[in-house]
């Protein structure tokens, strides 16, 4: 039986080889175009030396993906030393917004010049202040004027104690008309006073301690 | 620099509240400004070991400076690049709620004016002040307001008046025996057993100023060194010369007071060089800024 099949097993390749050569006379034109050449599925560069020579993504430490809650995470407070002082708020407010704008920007860059590390750079809540005159004839007040009180928080991180003086002195002496400069310690208390009462939240705590 | 680097080291350690504030020129010529100092730690008392003895004596001086009241006035050039601001700003803007007002009581005038009025169509409710009325009571009242002035000669050339020169920041000089002669100095103390370098120009200020004099000392560290040798006859072997310790501070409030120990100058800064030793300024000069 088996030389029965090695004979089939012959004759099979002669003719394939024959069937081979005729289909590439008949077909020259066929194999010109590139995409055609070999089988449509595979990409030739894969092969090539050079492939994949320009990547540069594999290399960097994989970083965990940022998530929209730590961006307002707070920040640890640095405590002070010896040499240094912990973290520093500097507070200006004033009614002029763009004048207040001004300076904090200003502040902010002169800190990056002399490598003060800023923490955090935000403003707080507007205020706003009803000027109530009494009239010449009579007992009723009306409203003068609205003044809104403008504020924005420059957080140093630690300041140098040999840098402090140079630093509060070009400040002070840069400081524009009608805005007020405040330098303080950042407590627990500032940055909870930052976000909104929550009643329900506060009534249902109340309840679980009653 | 062994003994002041291990003096820096063990100074009593402060935090400071500041609260700096530039107001419209009131009763005082200087700014609103307070000081909480939160914390104060103890200092470490040094034990004898730790004081080598070196032959320089230390002492600390005070730069206290009075900050500007009001603005420095602008150059021709600054003035007109102001005024093309102002007119561009102005060009861009929108209506403000009084501008719309008053064209609307015109335009309400005129159509009372016109033949064919109908007193049905003016609705709503009559306003007992027209806009106009009250823009003019406004123009009446500033008219009225008279701000005082902002240069005034006489008391700029008073040396020795804190008011004077508002535009510029001053530094007060006191006149003081150093050796044989009597210089003029930024006010220091000799440095004694035990205490901070700073208390030293605390009390260096106390003593050339009378009370009544507040000032906000802006760091616990110097901001300028100046060391001189004594002359060849005065050394000995313990004493070669003296370093003196500069600290920055901001004159809070009030005048020197009635009657200072010591003759006091408030100077600017280039004034100075017609005061102070030619040496003693390049070194002075280096920390007090100009702006």
């Amino acid at each position: 039986m088996n030389h029965i099949f090695r004979k089939l097993q012959v004759t099979f390749p002669q003719q394939a080889s024959i069937l081979n050569q005729s289909l590439c006379r008949a077909t020259p034109s066929i194999q010109h175009p590139v995409w055609c050449t070999a089988a449509m599925n595979e990409r030739q560069y894969r092969d090539m030396p050079t492939h994949g020579i320009g990547r540069w993504r594999h290399l960097l430490l994989k970083q965990a993906p940022k998530k929209k809650k730590d961006r307002n995470q707070q920040k640890e407070l640095v405590s002070a030393t010896d040499t240094a002082y912990g973290t520093l708020n500097v507070t200006v407010s004033g009614y002029d917004m763009t004048v207040v704008e001004h300076y904090s920007q200003y502040i902010h860059n002169f800190c990056n010049r002399l490598n003060i590390k800023v923490a955090d750079s935000y403003a707080l809540p507007t205020k706003s202040t009803e000027v109530l005159l009494m009239q010449e004839q009579g007992n009723k007040t009306y409203v003068d004027a609205v003044l809104k009180t403008h504020q924005r928080v420059i957080q140093l991180s630690s300041l140098n104690a040999s840098l402090c003086p140079v630093f509060m002195d070009v400040i002070l002496k840069n400081q524009p008309e009608g805005v007020q400069l405040s330098v303080q310690e950042h407590t627990e208390a500032d940055y909870q006073a930052r976000f909104k009462a929550r009643p329900e939240l506060e009534g249902l705590v109340a309840q679980i301690n009653q | 620099m062994a003994a002041p680097c291990r003096k820096m080291a063990s100074r009593s350690y402060s935090q400071l509240l500041c609260c700096f504030s530039r107001t419209a020129v009131g009763s005082g010529a200087c700014r609103r400004f307070s000081v909480t100092p939160i914390d104060r730690a103890t200092p470490r008392a040094s034990t004898a070991a730790d004081r080598a003895t070196s032959p320089w004596s230390l002492m600390a001086a005070v730069c206290l400076q009075r900050l500007p009241v009001i603005t420095a006035d602008c150059s021709p050039i600054e003035q007109r690049f102001k005024q093309m601001l102002q007119q561009m700003e102005l060009e861009k803007s929108m209506l403000s709620d009084h501008e719309l007002r008053l064209m609307e009581d015109a335009e309400r005038m005129s159509r009372r004016q016109a033949d064919d009025y109908d007193s049905d169509e003016d609705l709503g409710d009559q306003e007992i002040m027209m806009t106009q009325d009250l823009e003019d009571t406004w123009e009446q009242r500033l008219k009225n307001f008279q701000p005082a002035p902002r240069v005034r000669a006489d008391v700029d050339e008073d040396l020795t008046s804190v008011q004077r020169c508002l535009t510029d920041s001053l530094v007060l000089l006191a006149e003081q025996q150093v050796g044989a002669e009597k210089l003029w100095l930024l006010p220091q103390a000799a440095w004694q057993e035990g205490e901070t370098l700073r208390r030293t120009a605390e009390r260096a200020l106390d003593s050339m100023t009378a009370a009544g004099v507040r000032a906000t000392f802006l760091g616990n560290a110097p901001c300028g060194v100046y060391k001189y040798k004594l002359p060849k006859a005065a050394r000995t072997e313990s004493s070669v010369g003296v370093k003196v310790f500069f600290f920055k501070a901001i004159l809070v409030d009030g005048t020197p007071g009635s009657a200072p120990t010591a003759p006091l100058l408030w100077l600017k800064k280039s004034e100075l060089q017609k005061y102070l030793k030619p040496a003693y300024m390049m070194n002075v000069g280096r920390f007090i800024l100009n702006l």
